[in-house]
């Protein structure tokens, strides 16, 4: 075969292979476009047929509704502090009971490590009857004490157990030094383990986030007003008479945008966390 | 002063690790460890570090109970068998950990670390993350970490088993020499016997969570007290017979010639070191042995099994009655199958525990 041929083979074999990949892409990316779309279109262009794809008229009409009919910027608000809080404590806790887990002597380590998990296996709808009773007894019920601590419980069982992956990754031999080099077990974790366990606390910190910002079911049934959230107020966008599909949109929208953000910002980490231990250096 | 190791007992559970060490070891002294895997060598290093607490027993250094104090309060300094390097931080940061932490001023800092490196010749390395050096300079890099703050005593737990021989062989001469300059105390940990010889000033054997034997290299090799001593010193290992006391006065073995004529004094420490059925070993390392004409006054008969040249020395396999025993010789003339007389002379033959 001549020099030309192989180029040419090899050129459109690259060109069927971007194909493919922005094929994907857009399957996967079409509906957050719609979503977005649609949250700058008025009702009428919304359930239009044949549908408007791009040439229309944009609005914030959708964005202003959510904020004065709706009051989206205090259940932001809400989200934010509820979500923050509960994903700051999950990751502390559960990080340094996953360095216990991993490096001391502990009796029964085993069973307590899956007494934790344990609570993972619990379907969610199950616990929602009795912690609302119980929320009613301890007068937390519609405040952000009750989610955050909810949260912050529900995400402790995966930091736990992904953290203590993560730490027994690190070679005991790396602590040891240390230790004998002049720090204190505290000052250890702190100046030698904790640097390299980046990627992992990043990885496992988007994850518990997320998994807080979009839960939904505590959210509807241990709040009433005071402290709502997002997805519930996305929720009620849809109600039994009709379905405001631009407003939908919008808190769709509201919603993403700070996980987009946070995975933006520990890009760097994410990539070399999830690949950890995959590969080995 | 230097390092005192009292009674010291290690139990991880039901099973006994180290089994109540004790040994004085003085100040400036290269003492090695010497055993294999499983015997407890790494485990009484750890405990000397502070990295793992004695179940009973006591350790001072430099005068001081250490027992149960924390590494950071012991004075010492420690080189790991996979280097234990911080992977985040630059070689120069590496070595400067130890004296960050001691609060020493940046300029002192970078003074030392680049004396401490140009000794250890990583000077050009210091920029670079760990994952950038080899093996060798990596450990040169955890050498150097370790010696940065001129510890009293420093404890290195095999740190060339990740080495090929040749770099092994290189490194050897180097930290020997180092750590003798700046006058140290050092216990090394390895499982590699010639490691042991070349370094130490005096050697443990370790088996089982028990010091066998602690002697100077030679006298180790020299002298062994037990079978384990015996075999596991020296390539090949010494020649050992199977001998008991049937009468005071004339011990027998299985090669009999070899311990007819064995010096009074020797002789003498045959009632220490008889087993409870009354059996001892007559051992007889292989390069002491000489090959001799059939017949020959003292010799026995034996029988060439294979020849093995290499080059330098020749080891020759002879089986003599039942029992088979290598003889190391220069270059020699016999085949296989060759009927030879071997002697071995008196003043070389060793009464060994079984």
């Amino acid at each position: 075969m001549s020099p030309n041929h192989v180029s040419v083979q090899r050129g459109s074999k690259i060109v069927f292979v971007y194909a493919l990949a922005l094929l994907a892409t857009a399957f996967f990316a079409f509906p957050i476009f719609w979503m977005v779309t649609a949250s700058l279109k008025s009702d009428h262009n919304i359930t239009a047929y044949p549908p408007v794809w791009i040439f229309f008229t944009p609005s914030l009409q959708n964005y202003v509704k959510l904020v004065e009919e709706l009051g989206i910027v205090k259940m932001f608000i809400n989200s934010a502090v509820i979500v923050g809080l509960s994903t700051c404590l999950a990751m502390a806790c559960g990080t340094l009971a996953a360095y216990a887990l991993a490096r001391f002597d502990i009796k029964n380590k085993q069973l307590i490590a899956f007494e934790v998990l344990s609570i993972r296996m619990l379907p969610p709808i199950v616990s929602v009857v009795p912690m609302f009773i119980l929320a009613r007894w301890l007068g937390v019920f519609d405040t952000y004490w009750l989610l955050t601590a909810a949260y912050a419980l529900s995400g402790l069982p995966f930091v736990v157990w992904v953290m203590r992956v993560f730490i027994q990754d690190i070679p005991q031999s790396i602590e040891e030094a240390a230790l004998i080099d002049g720090c204190s077990r505290l000052e250890t974790f702190w100046r030698v383990t904790l640097p390299l366990l980046m990627p992992g606390l990043a990885a496992t910190m988007v994850i518990v986030f997320m998994f807080a910002w979009n839960e939904f079911l505590l959210a509807s049934m241990l709040t009433s007003n005071a402290a709502k959230t997002l997805p519930v107020i996305a929720a009620n966008t849809l109600n039994a008479k009709s379905i405001a599909w631009g407003m939908a949109s919008a808190a769709g929208v509201v919603m993403s945008l700070p996980v987009v953000v946070l995975v933006l910002l520990m890009q760097r980490y994410l990539v070399r966390g999830l690949t950890l231990g995959a590969v080995k250096g | 002063m230097g390092i005192q190791i009292r009674n010291v007992q290690k139990r991880f559970g039901a099973t006994t690790v180290v089994n109540g060490v004790s040994v004085d070891i003085a100040e400036g002294e290269f003492f090695v460890m010497l055993g294999e895997s499983g015997c407890g060598k790494t485990t009484t290093l750890r405990m000397v570090a502070g990295l793992e607490l004695p179940t009973s027993g006591s350790i001072h250094i430099n005068g001081k109970d250490v027992t149960f104090a924390e590494p950071r309060h012991r004075d010492i300094a420690m080189a790991f068998q996979d280097y234990g390097l911080y992977p985040n931080m630059t070689v120069f940061e590496n070595i400067a950990f130890p004296l960050k932490i001691r609060k020493v001023s940046p300029t002192d800092r970078r003074r030392k670390v680049e004396e401490t490196a140009g000794k250890l010749g990583i000077a050009d390395y210091l920029g670079r993350k760990p994952f950038q050096l080899s093996g060798g300079q990596r450990q040169r890099v955890s050498l150097a970490r370790a010696l940065v703050r001129n510890p009293k005593v420093f404890l290195m737990d095999e740190p060339l088993s990740n080495l090929d021989a040749k770099l092994r062989a290189v490194m050897r001469t180097e930290i020997k020499k180092l750590v003798s300059d700046l006058g140290i105390t050092t216990i090394y940990v390895t499982h590699d016997q010639i490691e042991a010889m070349s370094m130490a000033d005096r050697i443990a054997v370790m088996r089982r969570g028990d010091m066998v034997q602690v002697a100077s290299p030679l006298e180790i090799y020299d002298r062994p007290l037990t079978r384990f001593v015996a075999d596991f010193m020296g390539s090949p290992p010494m020649n050992l017979f199977p001998a008991c006391l049937k009468s005071p006065a004339r011990p027998t073995c299985e090669v009999q010639e070899f311990i007819d004529s064995i010096p009074d004094e020797e002789r003498a420490l045959i009632a220490d070191r008889l087993d409870s059925t009354g059996q001892f070993s007559a051992g007889i390392r292989p390069e002491h042995l000489k090959l001799v004409e059939v017949g020959s006054a003292g010799s026995a008969r034996a029988v060439v099994d294979f020849v093995e040249p290499l080059g330098q020395t020749t080891n020759v396999y002879l089986t003599a009655g039942e029992t088979s025993f290598i003889a190391v010789t220069d270059r020699c003339r016999y085949h296989v199958g060759d009927a030879v007389g071997v002697y071995a002379p008196p003043e070389f033959v060793r009464v060994v525990a079984n």
